[in-house]
């Protein structure tokens, strides 16, 4: 079965108001489906309560659709339970969790956080703050100028002392794929334990987190057709039942009084506070959709307008794509020979084009690649093989321009 | 500083902007340009027009931070008026400097207080520069150099 981008292109109201558009900044944030708009007016309209109060049938509701949207990304991520799925605002705040909760339980001085070369700063910060409350250290996986990984250094530096190892799925800056199966295999064999940044596969991958032997896997709802101000950590139970909470406040607790408190289970433990209710219903709403999709012919799409992209990009001269010899994501990373990345930007604009300049909130990588900035190109199932071509022909008019 | 360093410097404040080219000037020049290309095409053809600064000017002090393009300024008291250059790796953030330049170079600490060039950028079709990223903003170029016209001279 193959997949008819301009049939999708129509559940995406924000299509409707800018028909000119190419949108191509697609690992920054995605467009929304109708039907991600609709769950959330709808659990409006016909169940909006605050959820875990039983004393009323309304809350009920509230409650059966917040924890039946928690088993949604349960089987979108092939979790082994619901329990294991915590609600966050986002990736962001996936791996400071987990930095604060498994980390303050985890890390003493001396101990080794193994970071990939490749990560958004939201998987590099996090591990920094805690490791300066800790004693612990981060080291970094070295990338290659070329953007391939230092397998060599990653096996080398993983000693006992490596408690965890955090490692992007694909990176957001230029798309490469880590092999995250061998990595997590080779960390667990050395006792450590693997955080994975799902934020930039779950779109496009098939993910599942008990094959990839992950422990931790975050995503972000917005990156993958759902709303903003929902995320996702999966944490393997066992970890989970361990690990102290983050934050305090209602939802979390068992039992509250001035002698102590007591929690509650994961994964109430670490959803303190009234959480992204309608949220999380639009979440499991954008997996539905993606989910009832071919993947396998979405990602055949998605393959096909980067080959186009690619074979565009080497006809048009003073043009250089990052990390080309490696796996990517569907996204492209461009330097030019004669310009900035930033001008080109603006002339694109100028024909309705809109693409991400700048580091990509990955400095380390970036200045690994030796480069101060890049133009990106990123995919989603909506764009079609006009949207490439209208970018490589104001591409090359916009690189003799500024010639 | 050695003389050819002085040299370059006093070069890169002899641009044309805020002196042969006036503020008057340029209005007229993008009010010329319609729509957003041709503007950004007529910021493109300023910023050949501004030297720019020496690359030993181009360090961190000078340096206006931010994400997508760099932004490097240098200021001085002459005379009662504060002389202003500007630089940038990018061509149509370098244009927007000579804006920046038109209406503050050479000038008194009273006239570059008193400026509005908010409104005079939003009157030029270039609002969307004032809301641009965090750091490099037009804003924060603006706010650096009317900061350096409240510091006493000499
Ligand atoms: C690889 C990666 N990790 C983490 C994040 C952070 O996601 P969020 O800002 O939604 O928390 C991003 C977003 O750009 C990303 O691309």
């Amino acid at each position: 079965m193959s997949l008819n981008p301009l049939v999708l292109r129509a559940d995406f109201p924000l299509f409707d108001h800018y028909p000119d558009l190419v949108y191509l900044d697609n690992a920054a944030t995605t467009q929304k489906p109708r039907q991600v708009l609709d769950a959330e007016r709808h659990f409006y309209e016909t169940a909006n309560a605050n959820v875990h109060r039983s004393s009323y049938r309304l809350s009920g509701l509230a409650t059966d659709a917040f924890e039946g949207a928690r088993n949604t990304v349960a089987r979108f991520l092939n979790a082994g339970s619901a329990d294991e799925i915590i609600f966050t605002r986002g990736a962001t705040e996936a791996i400071n969790l987990v930095a604060n909760s498994w980390g303050s339980a985890n890390l003493k001085p001396g101990d080794e956080i193994l970071v990939s070369g490749y990560e958004h700063h939201a998987n590099i910060v996090p591990w920094q703050l805690i490791a300066a409350q800790t004693g612990a250290i981060v080291r970094a996986i070295p990338v290659f100028p070329d953007g391939t990984l230092d397998r060599t250094s990653f096996l080398s530096q993983l000693q006992p002392q490596v408690k965890l190892v955090a490692i992007t799925h694909a990176s957001n800056a230029i798309g490469t794929h880590l092999p995250v199966l061998e990595l997590a295999a080779a960390a667990h064999v050395a006792g450590a334990r693997v955080l994975i940044d799902g934020a930039q596969a779950v779109a496009h991958e098939n993910v599942d987190v008990q094959a990839l032997g992950a422990d931790f896997y975050v995503f972000s709802g917005h990156k993958v057709y759902g709303p903003t101000g929902i995320g996702v950590l999966y944490g393997k139970a066992e970890l989970l039942a361990d690990m102290p909470p983050w934050q305090g406040g209602g939802d979390m607790i068992d039992k509250v009084s001035f002698a102590g408190t007591t929690f509650a289970a994961p994964p109430g433990r670490f959803e303190a506070g009234t959480p992204p209710i309608a949220q999380a219903v639009g979440l499991a709403a954008a997996l539905d959709w993606l989910s009832k999709l071919d993947r396998a012919a979405l990602k055949q799409h998605e393959a096909h307008l980067c080959a186009l992209l690619d074979a565009g990009l080497r006809k048009i001269p003073g043009v250089r794509v990052l990390g080309a010899t490696t796996e990517r994501a569907p996204l492209r990373s461009l330097i030019f020979d004669n310009a900035h990345p930033y001008d080109v930007a603006q002339f694109l604009d100028g024909r309705d084009i809109a693409v991400r300049v700048g580091k990509h909130c990955a400095e380390p990588l970036l200045d690994a690649l030796g480069v101060n900035g890049t133009l990106r190109v990123s995919f989603a199932a909506y764009n079609t093989t006009a949207d490439v071509e209208r970018f490589l022909q104001a591409l090359a008019e916009t690189l003799e321009e500024l010639a | 500083m050695s003389g050819a360093a002085q040299h370059e410097i006093e070069q890169a404040y002899a641009h044309p902007f805020g002196a042969q080219i006036d503020r008057a000037a340029l209005s007229q020049r993008l009010d010329a340009a319609g729509g957003w290309e041709a503007k950004s095409r007529l910021l493109v053809q300023l910023a050949r027009e501004l030297p720019g600064l020496p690359e030993q000017e181009k360090n961190d002090t000078n340096r206006v931070s931010g994400c997508e393009s760099t932004v490097w300024l240098i200021t001085r008291w002459q005379d009662g008026r504060l002389q202003v250059a500007a630089d940038s790796d990018s061509r149509v953030i370098k244009g927007l400097l000579t804006l920046l330049l038109t209406a503050y170079h050479n000038r008194s600490a009273d006239e570059i207080q008193r400026f509005d060039i908010e409104a005079w950028l939003a009157s030029l079709g270039l609002v969307r520069f004032l809301s641009a990223s965090r750091g490099n903003g037009i804003r924060a170029i603006a706010t650096r150099i009317i900061e350096a016209s409240r510091q006493p001279a000499g």
